[in-house]
């Protein structure tokens, strides 16, 4: 796949906030999935997160870790729900 | 149907929403934020969630019930925001012919919005210490 450059808007909620210290970022990547995108993502974080516990959402649907980002996506990672 | 809220949950106007006719019993879950947890003194609690992804997830949860069960309707309100100690965080409601049917459903939708709904709780300790809430 040809790497091309896409603007994207990555969201991070419950402790993710806190592990890359912000609950939004604005980014040009030119990563194609959203395993190649969490990769380059850990570059910004001191304390690497429990993979496996993390899921994934874009455009507001949850995704796996293969799945193609395209331009002007909203991708969000999301630490295991806590409610009730 | 599933909804989140920032403002107090109107339990007694899902009640209503939730009586039907033809059903013989309705089956309700209140969930209140208690004052320890995991041996920690709470103070408060601050709910978080993804609100669009929520609303669709916990809609899908209330659809799967209501194939899975033999009930009629079925609701489920979750808080949103800073609640204090006795507030109510999620109220779960379900009405059917028979009992048994909405004692399961009730549990499954509870059960099930608290694993997969994208909700997170973040509690603020006696001590003054805050932090995230791990899946139990």
């Amino acid at each position: 796949m040809k790497n091309t450059s896409k603007n994207i808007t990555i969201l991070f909620f419950g402790k993710l906030k806190e592990t890359w210290k912000t609950s939004e970022l604005k980014q040009t990547t030119q990563v194609n999935t959203i395993e190649e995108l969490y990769i380059e993502l850990l570059k910004h974080c001191d304390e690497e997160p429990h993979k496996a516990s993390i899921k994934a959402a874009i455009n507001d649907e949850f995704v796996s870790w293969d799945s193609s980002i395209n331009d002007n996506d909203t991708i969000a990672f999301l630490p295991p729900a806590s409610g009730g | 149907m599933f909804d989140i809220s920032e403002d107090k949950i109107n339990e007694t106007e899902l009640r209503k929403k939730t009586r039907d006719s033809a059903c013989g019993g309705f089956v309700c879950f209140e969930g209140w934020v208690r004052d320890h947890n995991q041996g920690k003194a709470v103070q408060k609690l601050a709910y978080e969630a993804y609100p669009k992804l929520a609303i669709k997830e916990g809609n899908k949860i209330i659809s799967q019930a209501m194939e899975k069960f033999a009930i009629k309707k079925a609701f489920c309100t979750h808080r949103v925001g800073l609640l204090e100690i006795g507030d109510m965080a999620v109220w779960v409601g379900v009405s059917a012919a028979h009992r048994d049917a909405a004692f399961k459903a009730c549990r499954y939708i509870l059960d099930e919005v608290k694993s997969r709904v994208p909700i997170w709780k973040n509690e603020t300790w006696t001590d003054g210490e805050s932090g995230w809430v791990e899946q139990e």
